[in-house]
């Protein structure tokens, strides 16, 4: 009774709360919300402690992503595609009449969302359908509990995107992945290789193997590799909950290049609204992330090691940013070990990590390309 | 990367004693890739990064100036405190170092071609200056632009009057958001040279504009940045700036172009080199010149070894500046830097820090006066403004709160004053004033308005016709005749009763 007092007390005193939407239609809202909400929080006090300490909820993240979403002109459709589980996929479709040519599907990164993409869908839908959904354990998707083994959770993101490739009822599609996305487009490619027509890695994670003599390089001083041997046990963004109220002016404050990225859009912090939301929800697909890596950010089981099993006949493209800190070299690497397949790196010049939103431009017009070569 | 047309610049972020880093990528481009600098349109610097850039455009030896940055990280490491120790004056040591460094024509060689990134104190936002007059306003400009308040010292330093701080407080990497700069920084993170980690983490933050990689290397290099590590481990760094700018010329192909271009332009040279020099500014003369120079070193350099490797210590850096390092690096032989490296000596100048420091302090205090005396009537003048601004500001916040207080017995007097019939003019007019309508936001208001009046030349005219319009409205209160000061406090108040009669 207390602790509910104390939720009430804190959320009443958060200013991100300050602003709420017309009365009824947010009890209307949160209350389907709560709902929905009750069966995953198996953890007792300690979980339903924790929105009090961040101000955060589902609807904090819509209204996040809606106004991501609200300068797109073009005409979209957006739903929930419901897979096995009782699990359920956040999806975008732009274009969906536009049945004729191979749909293009894109694969957001760590810690992403759909609204990432608000700078690329009106490019890459004009003459093709595009699909954009929330990885499962992301943004507006379920966050369901993934298992603790490396295999094991990458099979489940895989399978994920199966179920709702079924559901959607794409035949063929050209699958696009950032970062963590490139990485599940891989092992989906691998598996399921009659479903796609070219596979675009963006600034893919988790292709090159952790190099044995990480160490050989200058020095560092003992109390830096305490420091390190620390906070590896954490969820990668755990420092964003555990800042709990301050978190927004976390992010604000250690991204401002998200604010600089998408200036052509938004003049305000709509951005790191948006991704503080899509964060400090319940941490699933991060921790499945967290345990699909070794320190410090490496893949347990590095596709580089499997991409030559793939199905000769997909065709790759890797695109990086000129400036990013992940490798480049992937792409040529990914050529050496497939010698009779297409590969092909793009460099797209003055982007970092985030090449769509660094050089929105040339990488729609990259895409682009590549998609009228399949169709 | 070099679109011939568009142009391109060079921008290098600020990073303290890490700087060395910038010396061996300036090194490397200088040396490997020249017209890289020589065709570049600006090159962008704040703080470390603006040494660099000064060096490089304003045709100072690197070597020297890696040499410098060697002695001036030894000089904070002798002392137990290290660069907090107070007789460490790095603002003289890096002034003195660019006095000698730097030839007498730096200021025609740079003017527009190197920008300084630098952070007025009055308003924190950033500036670029890219236009010098003689040699001592680079140096000047430099100055301000690597002072980090507190280090440094407390006082900030004017460069034409205004008062500037390290630009890497607002801008560290100017100008970062074009595809067309090149941007150098010694911390591995999305820059176009940069030490690439051996960390596969794709967090990072983003310190105006520079970005860091969250990885244990980056930690240490931010130690390393105010407070330096051994010289040999700065030679490492510096080594690791050529490396990656090596790295970075040979992924783009610019490396083996620029061989070729450089042949083919020095050949001409030698033949038409004396009209060419009769008609070229003394900026051409001396890049071609350096052309020529760099060229036969570069050929020595293909003779001996085509592709340099990791075999020694600084094996991979050209001749000069190897020499430079090798140097630095050397031990102190003498019999009292043995004698004062053993452990009990240690602890012993450790325990007698309490008694040492005060002396060494008051000495340093005593010689740092000294040297203030040229500049002591502007930094007491300066200091006197800021005292009365912050004076200012406290009165009037204390007599506003005051006056709010009385506010409500005037209430009735002042309402009748609003029926005046022009007061929706007023109103109207009153909302084009950027200005808090509310009387807790004074404070931030009174700093910005003292601002453009200082600024008042550089501003648009429409910025300046704010005051004026504040004293042709009629002024509700009992003392009309104050400071322009109070006319502001009053306006602000005025605000406030404007916005009471509509609830």
């Amino acid at each position: 009774m207390a602790g509910a007092a104390a939720v009430d007390l804190s959320l009443a005193a958060l200013p991100a709360t300050a602003t709420p939407p017309p009365l009824s239609a947010a009890d209307h809202r949160a209350a389907a919300m709560a709902e929905e909400e009750a069966p995953s929080e198996g953890f007792g006090w300690l979980f339903s402690w924790l929105p009090a300490w961040c101000p955060t909820s589902l609807l904090h993240l819509k209204e996040a992503e809606d106004k991501m979403l609200k300068c797109i002109a073009s005409m979209y459709n957006k739903r929930y595609v419901y897979i096995s589980n009782g699990n359920k996929i956040w999806t975008l479709t732009f274009s969906p009449d536009l049945s004729n040519k191979t749909p293009l599907v894109l694969l957001h990164g760590f810690g992403g969302g759909v609204g990432l993409w608000a700078l690329n869908f009106e490019d890459l839908c004009e003459n093709r359908t595009v699909h954009a959904f929330d990885l499962l354990g992301f943004g507006r998707s379920s966050r369901p509990h993934f298992d603790t083994d490396a295999r094991e959770a990458e099979n489940q993101f895989v399978e994920s995107i199966e179920e709702w490739r079924k559901e959607v009822g794409l035949e063929k599609m050209i699958l696009l992945g950032h970062n963590l996305g490139g990485f599940l487009a891989a092992a989906y490619s691998l598996k399921y290789p009659s479903r796609v027509k070219h596979l675009i890695l963006v600034e893919p994670w988790g292709f090159p193997e952790r190099p044995d003599n990480a160490e050989h390089e200058r020095p560092i001083p003992i109390w830096i590799k305490a420091l390190g041997a620390i906070l590896s046990p954490f969820n990668p963004l755990a420092g964003l909950r555990i800042a709990g109220p301050f978190g927004l002016s976390l992010v604000q404050r250690l991204r401002p290049d998200f604010k600089r990225k998408y200036s052509s859009m938004f003049d305000d912090n709509t951005v790191a609204e948006y991704i503080y939301h899509c964060n400090v929800q319940s941490p699933s697909g991060e921790t499945a992330f967290k345990n699909m890596t070794i320190p410090y950010g490496w893949a347990k089981r590095p596709m580089l090691q499997r991409i030559s099993q793939m199905d000769q006949d997909i065709p790759i493209t890797v695109v990086y940013g000129a400036r990013s800190c992940i490798d480049g070299n992937s792409g040529s690497t990914i050529q050496s070990l497939r010698p009779n397949s297409y590969v092909k790196t793009i460099a797209i010049l003055g982007a970092g990590h985030y090449v769509y939103a660094d050089q929105p431009e040339d990488f729609n017009e990259k895409v682009k390309d590549i998609c009228d070569s399949v169709d | 990367m070099l679109d011939r047309e568009g142009g391109w610049s060079v921008s290098f972020a600020g990073c303290g004693f890490l700087g060395v880093y910038h010396i061996g990528a300036a090194t490397c481009l200088q040396e490997r890739a020249p017209h890289v600098i020589r065709d570049a349109r600006h090159i962008y610097g704040a703080s470390a990064g603006a040494l660099a850039g000064a060096v490089l455009v304003g045709g100072g030896s690197l070597a020297q100036a890696c040499s410098d940055v060697l002695a001036l990280a030894k000089e904070a490491r002798k002392r137990n405190l290290g660069p907090l120790h107070p007789s460490f004056n790095v603002i003289k040591i890096i002034r003195d170092g660019l006095m000698r460094n730097l030839p007498e024509n730096t200021h025609q060689l740079s003017s527009g071609r190197l920008c300084i990134s630098l952070t007025r104190v009055s308003d924190g936002k950033n500036a670029l200056i890219s236009n010098f007059n003689s040699k001592e306003e680079v140096i000047q400009a430099l100055i301000c632009s690597s002072f980090v308040p507190i280090y440094c010292g407390l006082i900030p330093p004017s460069f034409r009057g205004v008062r500037y701080v390290d630009g890497g407080i607002s801008d560290n990497l100017p100008h970062y958001e074009c595809k067309n700069t090149i941007t150098v920084s010694p911390f591995a993170g999305e820059c176009d040279i940069c030490p690439k980690g051996k960390s596969a983490n794709f967090h990072e933050m983003n310190v105006t504009n520079t970005s860091i990689q969250f990885s244990l290397g980056n930690l240490y290099r931010l130690t390393q940045a105010l407070f330096p590590p051994e010289p040999k481990v700065l030679g490492e760094i510096c080594e690791q700036g050529y490396l990656d700018a090596l790295k970075f010329l040979k992924e783009n192909g610019i490396l083996n172009d620029s061989i070729y271009i450089h042949l083919s332009f020095a050949k001409r040279n030698t033949h038409e080199a004396a009209q060419q020099h009769l008609d070229h500014v003394k900026r051409r003369k001396l890049t071609e010149n350096n052309g020529v120079e760099t060229l036969t070193s570069l050929n020595d350099q293909l003779k001996q070894n085509p592709w340099p490797l990791e075999k020694s210590i600084f094996e991979s850096l050209p001749p000069r500046l190897r020499k430079a390092l090798q140097e630095a690096c050397k031990e102190q032989n003498g019999f009292y830097a043995q004698f004062s490296k053993l452990f009990p000596m240690r602890v012993i100048s450790y325990l007698m820090l309490p008694y040492t420091l005060p002396v060494e302090s008051a000495y340093s205090v005593a010689l740092r006066l000294v040297n203030w005396f040229p500049d002591m009537p502007a930094d007491v003048r300066w200091m006197q403004e800021q005292l009365f601004r912050i004076a200012a500001t406290v009165y009037s916040q204390a007599k506003s709160k005051l006056f709010c207080t009385a506010r409500k017995d005037n209430y009735a007097s002042l309402r009748k004053c609003q029926t005046v019939p022009s007061s929706v003019e007023f109103r109207s007019s009153y909302c084009h004033l950027k200005m808090p309508h509310s009387a807790a936001h004074i404070e931030s208001w009174l700093w910005e308005s003292s601002c453009f009046m200082q600024s008042a030349m550089k501003n648009a005219p429409a910025d300046i016709q704010e005051p004026s319009d504040l004293k042709s409205y009629p002024n509700f209160l009992p003392n009309p005749d104050e400071s322009a000061l109070e006319i502001d406090v009053d306006s602000s108040s005025e605000t406030s009763f404007q916005t009471a009669p509509e609830y």
